[in-house]
């Protein structure tokens, strides 16, 4: 069956949908859908028919999860979506990640909110509950935000075991949860301490994007405000995992985004420092280590003959699960590259979007669209 | 007693599609609490969990932020005019 290839992509100022074919060659640019709104998490979801979900807000009306059955055209808010209680004191700011559950949860999604919090759906979005166990870990007075906001940015739900859950909050760190999101437990150790200033030795990681092996869900992997660092034991314990990666004396590997492609391939693209936070002398490089080799290598080279003075975001990489798989990442200066070669070559597609804050592909039957 | 209620663009779509239409009221307070009842997604674009008026928000009566009335028992006439807007916030 032949496939479409669709590229969501959420930017401070609504949603672009790129579609392709199989080829991923050329690319055809629709939007922008929700003009306005920023769209911090997008998610195709094929479940169920199709349904777009977009977590939107705006700096003077807030948050609501959205979704478009007509992939763009036409979008409904969700009346009944997160939503903090007047007495938890917390306030709902953004909508940072929607992801879908296990392969045996087909209704199910979960929402990772700022401030920091998980709330989870089990009929297709409709109707959302937070996971209160993690507000109200005995840590919590502890918590404090990172530059972009106390954000739970990556939640993991193993495909094999759906009662255990991964969260990473940024500036707080990583929680696990073995009984489907209704007790936590802190995993930080290992991982380097940011100065917050609070006293819980159990938080206080700055943690930017976190992923799983696809083979492997013991076997995760991390940017960290401090460095890269790897677990083999489901979050237990955490390693630097930065051979290759010193970009400068005395400074640490500094990023934001993170991701693994189906054959376990990682990527990451290094900034020049958490102070500069910018392409080291405009040199737009992406990082690539397969998960059994020894070390990182500067695998691409973007743009060769041009400078490029930005960032890239923690959720504005992703990889797709075609074969070859393909791998995609937009700028805060709006600019969307995609490698059909493990990262080496890149093609810029077509557009000049605003600032990229999500890149998710959807891949769809050929037939589905029509 | 017919006023109009105005919304941002941006809001339109909690409002059936309409940034303007018309509402029934017979107090400014009535007029409140029937458009937030008849639109609960503009009460969340409007009032943050607490149950205040979010940071960047203005809701108006005529010229007057609600929030400057001491009381909102009022009666309304021909011509009022309820609005939300973004609060100009700098920039």
């Amino acid at each position: 069956m032949a496939k479409r290839v669709k590229l969501l992509v959420g930017t401070n100022k609504g949603i672009f949908v790129y579609s392709s074919n199989e080829e991923r060659k050329d690319w055809k640019l629709s939007g922008p859908f929700l003009s306005g709104w920023e769209a911090y998490s997008v998610l195709g979801d094929s479940r169920n028919g199709h349904a777009l979900f977009a977590g939107t807000s705006h700096a003077a009306y807030g948050p609501s999860i959205r979704v478009s059955y007509d992939f763009g055209e036409s979008w409904t808010q969700i009346e009944d979506g997160p939503r903090y209680s007047e007495e938890s004191g917390f306030s709902l700011n953004r909508i940072w990640q929607l992801v879908k559950g296990a392969p045996t949860q087909p209704n199910t999604l979960y929402a990772g909110v700022e401030e920091a919090g998980i709330f989870v759906s089990h009929d297709r979005g409709i109707t959302w509950k937070e996971l209160s166990g993690l507000t109200s870990h005995p840590t919590r007075p502890g918590w404090f935000p990172g530059a972009g906001g106390m954000c739970l940015h990556t939640i993991i739900v193993d495909p094999n075991r759906p009662q255990r859950i991964w969260v990473a909050i940024s500036a707080v760190g990583v929680f696990r949860s073995d009984d489907g999101g209704e007790t936590w437990q802190a995993r930080n150790a290992g991982l380097a301490r940011v100065p917050t200033g609070q006293p819980f030795d159990k938080v206080g990681y700055c943690i930017h994007k976190m992923v799983t092996d696809p083979d492997n869900t013991d076997n995760l992997y991390m940017q960290e405000h401090c460095g890269v660092f790897r677990s083999e034991d489901g979050g237990d314990s955490w390693i630097p995992f930065e051979e290759g990666l010193t970009l400068r004396e005395g400074d640490e590997p500094f990023g934001f985004p993170f991701c693994v492609s189906p054959t376990g391939d990682l990527f990451i693209i290094p900034l020049e420092s958490s102070e500069q936070r910018s392409m080291r002398d405009g040199k737009l490089l992406v990082y690539r280590r397969h998960r059994d080799e020894g070390e990182w290598l500067p695998i691409g080279d973007v743009l060769p003959d041009e400078q490029r003075h930005v960032s890239v975001l923690r959720d504005a990489m992703s990889v797709d699960s075609m074969d070859p798989y393909g791998i995609y990442f937009g700028t805060t200066s709006g600019e969307l590259f995609c490698s059909l070669d493990r990262g080496v070559n890149w093609q810029r597609l077509p557009g000049q979007l605003s600032r990229i804050l999500s890149v998710k592909p959807w891949i769809l039957e050929a037939e589905d669209e029509d | 007693m017919r006023i109009e209620i105005g919304v941002p663009g941006l809001l339109a779509d909690c409002t059936g599609g309409r940034a303007k239409f018309p509402l029934e009221a017979d107090t400014l307070k009535e007029a409140v609490e029937r458009l937030f009842a008849d639109y609960p997604m503009l009460k969340r674009h409007v009032y943050d969990e607490s149950g205040k008026v979010r940071k960047h928000v203005l809701l108006c009566y005529n010229k007057d932020n609600l929030d400057w009335l001491d009381n909102w028992e009022i009666p309304l006439q021909p011509g009022d005019k309820l609005f939300v807007m973004q609060l100009v916030s700098g920039g």
